[in-house]
């Protein structure tokens, strides 16, 4: 194409078609100033400060939404236009109110930054106060409608990256506002809190809600987030030695401006009053505060002493996602190479295993093999047993946009509605545990029908006959056909799947199901494995590769087995709580207390750190250098921005630390090297040349269900609440937000336990039982309930018990039998 | 407080199928639903929403853009005096006082029956009929005190 050349303040630049002014002045390092424009948004050019003049006509234009056109001749700077800017300023301001002094986003805000560029100090215009409430009533975030310039960013954001659609302007001329469906507060409206609003906002009308007012961060620091899979990058907004704000990183990948509720809540962990301030130890029944010299000794004691008595098989490490690569790896390689023990592994297992597993049989990748670029491109996808809204926000938010705004077809596969059910095409809602079934089926629509990509089948792959054979048995009804045909005519189809097809019984030969379609169809670069907790990938991936033993250790679930037996006497905890985290709470703790020395490094005296003989107190992933892996296979960086807070001290020089205590020194000095050595022995993985099918022999009848425990009950992922319930403990806002223990019910259940919404269920499984509130549900069918994991006070994980698959040792996490009744009130 | 009368879904939902093929469904099916129903009832924005691609909040700024769309029921009836100069001079004052107490509604309120809504215009462009008056789509002009009673005791004789 050919360039458009243009007079730019007196000027010659050119510039390829379709480029607006705004963006070729940028290119030719013209300042322009601007409110409403954003890099990630489509310009509408609602503020109108970039308005430059063509000096051919005279004609002065928002150059964020005019196009360039040949021999233009622009003016960025000329009086009339700083007049024009000037007056825009003036009357923005003639209705803003006069806080600044007082606004969190005081020294920050971009109308004020301009407005002092510009010279503007008092405004000799008539005041017209846009009089509006402060909302606030929601724990996240603060509107402030009087400081409203109506940019549009908040609505922008809103519909074209979050897609969830919860706002849009409302009325016109001075009643004009953006406002939700109803104008109701956010919190009864769709609103996910996600905070990508408050981190465009120019002004103070959308803040980000603390405690008090805690006016602008000094300086911003790049970190990972360290909450789910998803590891998208946030700025860490710091004053003093506190972490005051949390908004999308700058560096853009993967969120790209967005965030999440659970993101923006971080902060409140980093400074949570219940944070550990110094190692401490128990005595008795109490825990005393001690030096770090004292704790270290006294660990290192403690493991020796199992150790002499019981041999080096005798102790076991746990270490968790939340630790960074480099954590992970140290405390392998002090597990076998200081305590001289194979027993290591970290709870990433049990969300990672099965993916692992499966994918490695198969194709030969260890996690998702595309990003979330490739996901937004895709024009056909399918979702599976996973509920990205809530796992995964990031990645719903792709979705919503590829569907929305690209036209792909979604194909949901889950048995309740979603938030992404409203964008589907086609939502098939199998009966739990069938996924493998359905999936077989869909294959042999495509093996039928002539869909398979041939060439690729024949030259790239082994195994084929042994699975057409396997089809046999299937007989796909009319929704499965239409979801396989879609699929297998896509042309860069995606498969993203999660936790309720890895984490049910029979995860990984749903998992293989799922990737002999991709593999069928030649659609084999768009797997999208979603992981759970922050490192996931990362805690059971690199670091595990690079082995410095080849002896076959415990697993984390086998070894809660053997301390049981008596065969594991010490153990230590690096991160995680096993007593929340793992199956069958109850059991664990049980466990746990048998054990003659257990040591746990943690931010937070947790449920585990409770029965530990010595609480290492260990820094957040704000205070600490590292990385994390994310779903995608992202490396995170992860950066310090403040530090340590008290006398905590972040996971890896714990580590080194107590090995010197031990006597055996790592011969490490920083983290740098720590990630050299990574480098080096991390095996660099291989393409393979050929994919394998691996056909699935036997069904097992999913219903298990028995007339004792008749109701099946899945895990939940909830936004406000996923995960193991560390956050939600910890986190002031998530807490203030969360509704008590709910139960999710369908409509025809409730009425046969005479139960309606509101009131209170005992839940009782083979191991445990609880008590919830009802929820009275049409999205989940009859016959199964769910809740989230992650209960307000404690975990739902009492009800599950640990039955390992054999070949990934992960227990299923997501689902057990259940009985429900009424809890009788009295009076 | 006006009572909101039951609203017929079934009977929107079959203009949100007729209508929501075309070019631009959104203005056009709500005008239909106001037209056929006297309202947009709130509830059936999610439903038009739904239909057309858009979230219920675009749908509500389509409506909230529009002076003429409402939200809330409407009387049957709603009766406008005009408040244009030409009518003002010759007593259209008087006219949308006695209008107001024949009612007994404030401006921009509807009967608790659903029978009328008081509204003001500013000019009706029939300044020669000064002062005027509209109750539904019939036009009175050269409006006296005593036409006003009259113009609703037949109105009602007539309903």
């Amino acid at each position: 194409m050919q360039p458009i050349n243009i007079t730019l303040d007196g000027r010659k630049v050119s510039g390829s078609p379709g480029m607006t002014v705004l963006e070729l002045a940028r290119e030719a390092g013209v300042d322009i100033p601007t409110l409403c424009d954003d890099q990630y948004l489509a310009p509408i050019g609602a503020c109108r400060i970039c308005i430059v003049e063509n000096e051919q006509d005279g004609v002065m234009m928002a150059s964020c939404v005019m196009p360039i056109a040949p021999d233009m001749v622009i003016n960025t700077q000329s009086q009339r236009v700083l007049d024009h800017r000037k007056t825009i300023v003036k009357l923005m301001l003639s209705s803003h109110p006069d806080s600044c002094l007082v606004c969190n986003k005081g020294n920050c805000c971009k109308l004020r930054q301009i407005a002092s560029d510009m010279g503007i100090g008092l405004i000799e215009y008539q005041r017209i106060s846009q009089v509006s409430p402060i909302e606030d009533v929601n724990p996240f975030i603060e509107r402030d409608l009087s400081k409203c310039i109506l940019c549009a960013k908040c609505i922008r954001a809103d519909q074209e990256l979050v897609v969830v659609g919860a706002i849009d302007y409302f009325k016109r001329g001075f009643d004009a506002k953006p406002a939700t469906f109803g104008d109701v507060p956010l919190e009864q409206s769709e609103c996910t809190f996600c905070g990508t609003c408050v981190a465009m906002c120019p002004t103070g009308a959308i803040m980000d809600k603390g405690r008090s007012y805690h006016g602008t961060a000094n300086y911003e620091v790049e970190s990972t987030c360290a909450y789910c899979g998803c590891g998208c990058s946030i700025s860490l907004g710091v004053k003093g030695n506190r972490v005051i704000a949390v908004t999308p990183g700058k560096n853009g990948d993967p969120n790209r401006g967005t965030l999440c509720v659970r993101g923006i809540c971080a902060s409140d962990v980093i400074h949570s009053a219940d944070r550990l301030m110094q190692p401490i130890i128990r005595q008795e029944e109490d825990f005393t505060a001690v030096s770090w010299q004292d704790a270290l000794a006294a660990a290192a004691e403690g493991l020796k002493q199992v150790k002499e008595k019981h041999g080096t098989d005798a102790l076991a490490v746990i270490s968790s996602s939340k630790c960074t690569n480099e954590e992970n790896y140290l405390l392998q390689r002090f597990a076998r190479g200081v305590l001289g023990t194979n027993n290591i592994d970290s709870s990433a297992r049990l969300v990672n295993a099965v993916n692992r597993t499966a994918l490695a049989s198969t194709v030969g990748i260890a996690g998702a093999n595309n990003d979330l670029g490739g996901l937004a491109q895709s024009d056909v996808i399918v979702v599976i047993g996973a509920d990205p809204d809530a796992s995964a926000p990031i990645v719903a938010y792709a979705i919503k946009r590829a569907v929305k705004y690209n036209g792909a077809k979604l194909i949901l596969i889950d048995p309740r509605e979603t938030g992404l059910s409203a964008f589907a095409d086609i939502h098939i809602r199998p009966y739990h545990g069938t996924d493998s079934v359905l999936l077989g089926a869909m294959a042999k629509v495509i093996v039928d029908d002539g869909l398979v990509d041939g060439r690729s089948v024949s030259k790239k792959t082994n195994n084929y006959d042994a699975l057409k054979a396997s089809l046999g048995k299937y007989t796909p009804d009319s929704a499965a056909t239409e979801a396989a045909r879609m699929y297998a005519k896509a042309t860069r189809g995606s498969v993203v799947w999660g936790t309720g097809l890895t984490q049910s019984a029979g995860g990984v030969d749903s998992v293989r199901s799922l990737i002999n379609l991709a593999i069928l169809t030649g659609q084999t670069s768009g797997l999208y494995a979603l992981e759970k907790e922050c490192n996931d990938r990362g805690a059971f991936g690199k670091s595990w590769e690079a082995d410095v033993s080849s002896k076959q250790g415990l697993s984390a679930l086998e070894v809660i087995g053997q301390i049981e037996k008596g065969s594991i006497k010490g153990l230590m905890v690096v991160g995680e709580n096993p007593v929340l985290a793992f199956p069958d709470s109850n059991r664990v703790k049980k466990a746990l207390l048998s054990l003659d020395f257990l040591v746990v490094q943690d931010m937070f005296l947790s449920e585990t750190g409770q029965m530990a003989d010595i609480v290492l107190a260990s820094s957040s992933f704000a205070e600490k250098e590292g990385a994390y892996t994310n779903f995608e296979g992202r490396i995170g960086t992860l950066n310090a921005a403040i530090d340590p807070i008290g006398g905590s001290l972040p996971d890896w020089q714990i580590i080194l630390k107590l090995a010197e205590a031990i006597g055996s020194p790592m011969p490490f000095d920083s983290l740098r090297q720590v990630s050299d050595e990574i480098k080096a022995l991390a095996p660099t993985p291989k393409r393979p040349t050929k994919f394998d099918f691996y056909p699935i022999t036997s069904i097992t009848s999913p219903d298990d269900t028995s007339k004792e425990y008749p109701y099946k009950l899945l895990m939940l992922s909830d936004l406000y609440t996923l995960g193991n319930g560390a956050e939600i403990a910890y986190s002031y806002r998530l807490q203030k937000h969360a509704s008590e223990a709910f139960i999710e019910i369908a409509g025809d259940d409730a009425e046969k336990l005479g139960a309606s919404g509101g009131e209170q269920l005992n839940v009782t499984s083979p191991v445990g039982e609880l008590v919830a509130t009802v929820k009275v549900s049409n999205s989940v069918p009859s016959g199964t309930v769910y809740m989230p994991m992650a209960l307000p006070s404690g975990s739902a994980n009492i009800l599950l018990d640990i039955t390992l698959d054999e070949e990934t040792k992960t227990p299923r996490v997501k689902t057990c039998n259940v009985s429900l009744k009424k809890v009788a009130v009295n009076g | 407080m006006v009572k909101v009368p039951e609203v017929d879904i079934d009977q929107i939902k079959k203009i949100i199928d007729e209508d929501k093929d075309s070019r631009w469904p959104v203005t056009p099916l709500v005008e239909r639903i106001q037209e056929e129903v006297g309202y947009i009832p709130p509830q059936c924005i999610p439903l038009i929403a739904n239909a057309v691609g858009l979230f219920p909040s675009q749908v509500q700024a389509v409506i909230s853009l529009h002076d003429q769309l409402y939200t809330e029921p409407r009387g049957k009836n709603v009766v406008r005096v005009c408040r244009g100069t030409a009518c003002h001079v010759r007593g259209g004052k008087a006219i949308l006082k006695a209008a107001k107490n024949r009612l007994g509604l404030e401006v921009g309120e509807t009967s608790e029956d659903l029978e009328y809504t008081m509204e003001t215009v500013s000019c009706m462009g029939l300044c020669a009929l000064a002062p005027n008056m509209t109750v539904g789509q019939k036009i009175y002009g050269n409006m006296t005190l005593l036409k006003v009673d009259k113009v609703f005791r037949k109105n009602e004789g007539e309903t």
